[in-house]
């Protein structure tokens, strides 16, 4: 191994080992210390340019070699994460009812996870790719999906009546994680930001651009669903703009937006709401900012004042 | 210069002036929990009809406390006299209570009661009449009521609330409250006896006073006199001794009985001529600890009133939605909205957080998606470890 990576990767790793990080998943981390090295690079410079780190070398390339090193261990946690996320805890057996043909299931995961792979090649899609991950190892969807259908309102009449998926909720759960999972992919066909995926979560992009989008996506997924490429693809535009899309986009849309930044809470403060509670108290102000489906807002907040999440 | 030079033994003495001062003030509550309890005890024991040399022994322990108290307010009050901050001391840290709950206490409770332990002589001896006797006991005990004020200084010492906004407002409360109730006690026991209203005292005084005369007239014909005594011994249980030239004519119980239930103003004595008298004050002077101890509870209830009732509420509908949008304003990452109680919700404090909920938050929210960073938890004082220390210049 080059001694300079040797070195960058022994840096990054005295990084991820930090408590501040302890309850993050592999792409927060990543994120976290992408952002710390960018916040911090003036004060960084003359310590990592120093005879004991890297001397000689300029900013930006130690700044590539960091990032290296640090692709590389998220990739070592992360790789075996995914593959046991896709291969055994997401069920595809939800396929065969959306699907007019049948398709085996593993045919699904292997595409899935092919493309996974393909997406974390490029920065912009695997910071895109955080949120997601983070909704779905969180158990978001299982939590209040659960309650909606307990409830049976706006969020149940919209994915059985007017989606009509005829599945039970662990099957619509596994669907929306697969919508999630799908959701960056829009990022493949964005161009690059210089490899920082500044800006991911808050771009939505054009109705007619997904739609372009998924033309040529169902030239590249040959197995897994056209209705679950668009349900991920359109996750990315304004429900304002595009009041036809799928329900479980929207969900997908709004509870990955409510993983960015998410970090579980030991206590609430005294005097303070919940975190899902305030998250959606919040969201639903701009819920328009973010092409968010409002009445989907409003119930998702209903149920977590009424359960203190 | 010196002290840059060697950080560590700087470090090293403010460590250790720390402790100390942490050491000096856990004796300090220690000392209140235990005066308070000394306090309690004091009364107690006489409701109790405890012996004389246990009470005795709770009585010099208040004269130690009060010396302790005194010693710590005349400390404090040097060193504030030292930086220059005398009036900071004595007004906004209450220097006043630890003056109140000390100085006058050993002056006019635990010191004379002390000297008269000490020094073996009873508090009734040349003294008088009984009125002016009683009145002296009932002062000294008024005197005690000063104790209370230590339960503020114990108070302030709880931090039950971690908002120092609350603890002082809740500590400013509680401390006016209790100092209003004791000096109301205190100014209506003085003025009540200045005005020379009738009370228990001057019904015990009169009644012994005609106990003495009653006798004092029989005693020219000795068959009178003994009738009257005989019959005085039935009606009149206060009546304990009566000696005529120093000789006693009737005693109510043993010496040995005295000497272990009869402290100190416990009884009082009278002299017509060559007759002396002396009487059972014990049930003056349990009504006067009855009425202790019952001032004593007000002031503990007032006082838990606060710390559990008033406080909570304090914190409820005051400090904490404060902290919460404090946090919300300072801290990046920070956007929990603050819980807003219907019931308050008309409250200035709750329309400022509606507002910072409803407004603040959703604004602060677009702000941050626009700049699109993710918000950091990491720090350069997270990774400062991994760098060399740089060098002094």
């Amino acid at each position: 191994m080059d001694p300079n990576l040797a070195r960058a990767t022994v840096f990054i790793n005295h990084l991820l080992a930090n408590p501040a990080l302890n309850n993050l998943n592999a792409l927060q981390k990543e994120e976290q210390i992408l952002q710390f090295l960018k916040t911090n690079a003036q004060s960084l410079v003359p310590t990592l340019s120093s005879p004991q780190f890297f001397p000689g070398k300029s900013w930006n390339e130690i700044l590539q070699l960091l990032n290296t090193a640090l692709m590389q261990e998220t990739d070592k946690a992360l790789g075996p994460q995914i593959e046991d996320l896709i291969r055994r805890k997401i069920s595809f057996s939800f396929v065969a009812e959306i699907q007019p043909h049948r398709i085996p299931e593993e045919k699904c995961r292997d595409e899935l996870l092919k493309f996974i792979q393909r997406l974390l090649q490029k920065p912009e899609a695997r910071k895109a790719l955080s949120s997601p991950l983070t909704a779905i190892l969180g158990g978001f969807i299982g939590r209040y999906l659960k309650k909606c259908f307990d409830a049976r309102k706006y969020v149940h009449f919209e994915l059985t009546k007017v989606q009509r998926l005829r599945l039970e909720i662990e099957n619509i759960e596994h669907l929306v994680h697969v919508t999630l999972l799908l959701r960056p992919s829009v990022q493949l066909f964005t161009v690059g930001r210089g490899g920082t995926g500044e800006g991911i979560e808050s771009a939505l992009v054009q109705a007619q651009f997904a739609q372009t989008v998924m033309h040529s996506m169902k030239g590249q997924l040959k197995i897994l669903p056209p209705v679950l490429i668009r349900s991920g693809l359109f996750s990315n535009v304004s429900f304002q703009e595009d009041t036809q899309i799928d329900a479980t986009a929207r969900i997908a849309a709004i509870f990955s937006s409510r993983a960015k930044n998410y970090k579980p809470i030991a206590r609430v403060d005294r005097g303070a709401n919940t975190p899902d509670r305030s998250w959606f108290s919040i969201t639903r102000r701009n819920y328009k900012y973010y092409g968010f489906d409002i009445k989907m807002l409003d119930e998702f907040y209903k149920i977590a004042s009424e359960s203190e999440w | 210069m010196n002290d840059a030079k060697h950080p560590d033994r700087v470090t090293g003495t403010r460590s250790s002036r720390g402790d100390v001062t942490s050491f000096l003030e856990s004796l300090v509550i220690a000392a209140i929990l235990f005066v308070l309890v000394q306090t309690f005890l004091e009364d107690f024991a006489v409701l109790s009809g405890w012996n004389v040399e246990i009470r005795n022994k709770i009585l010099l322990a208040g004269f130690f406390f009060d010396l302790f108290f005194t010693i710590e307010f005349l400390t404090r009050l040097y060193y504030a006299i030292m930086v220059g901050k005398v009036g900071r001391y004595l007004s906004v840290e209450r220097g006043w209570i630890d003056f109140l709950a000390s100085v006058p206490l050993l002056m006019f409770n635990s010191g004379p009661l002390a000297l008269t332990l000490l020094t073996g002589q009873g508090i009734a001896v040349g003294l008088g009449g009984i009125l002016n006797l009683l009145k002296v006991i009932k002062a000294i005990r008024i005197a005690r009521i000063l104790r209370f004020l230590r339960i503020v200084k114990i108070f302030r010492r709880i931090k039950n609330v971690s908002s120092p906004m609350a603890q002082r407002h809740i500590a400013s409360i509680t401390a006016i409250s209790v100092t209003v109730l004791v000096l109301s006690l205190l100014f209506f026991t003085v003025f009540s006896s200045s005005l020379q209203l009738d009370g228990l005292d001057t019904a015990f005084a009169e009644q012994q006073e005609a106990v003495a005369d009653h006798l004092d007239e029989n005693k020219d014909d000795p068959a009178d006199f003994v009738f009257a005594l005989e019959t005085l011994r039935e009606t009149c249980p206060s009546l304990l001794i009566v000696k005529y030239r120093g000789q006693a004519l009737y005693s109510r119980y043993s010496d040995s009985y005295y000497q272990e239930f009869f402290a100190p103003g416990d009884y009082t004595h009278l002299r017509k001529d060559d007759l002396e008298f002396f009487f059972d004050q014990r049930p003056y002077v349990s009504q006067l600890s009855r009425e202790s101890i019952l001032f004593f509870v007000i002031v503990v209830l007032v006082v838990l009133a606060y710390l559990l009732i008033y406080s909570p509420h304090f914190a409820l509908t005051i400090s904490d939605p404060i902290h919460v949008m404090r946090r919300g304003l300072e801290e990046t990452n920070y956007n929990l909205e603050v819980k807003i109680p219907q019931k308050y919700e008309a409250d200035d404090v709750f329309q400022m957080a509606s507002l910072y909920n409803e407004k603040y938050l959703p604004l602060k929210d677009r702000t941050q998606s626009k700049e699109g960073q993710s918000l950091i938890d990491l720090d350069t004082a997270d990774v400062s470890h991994l760098f060399p220390e740089e060098e002094e210049s």
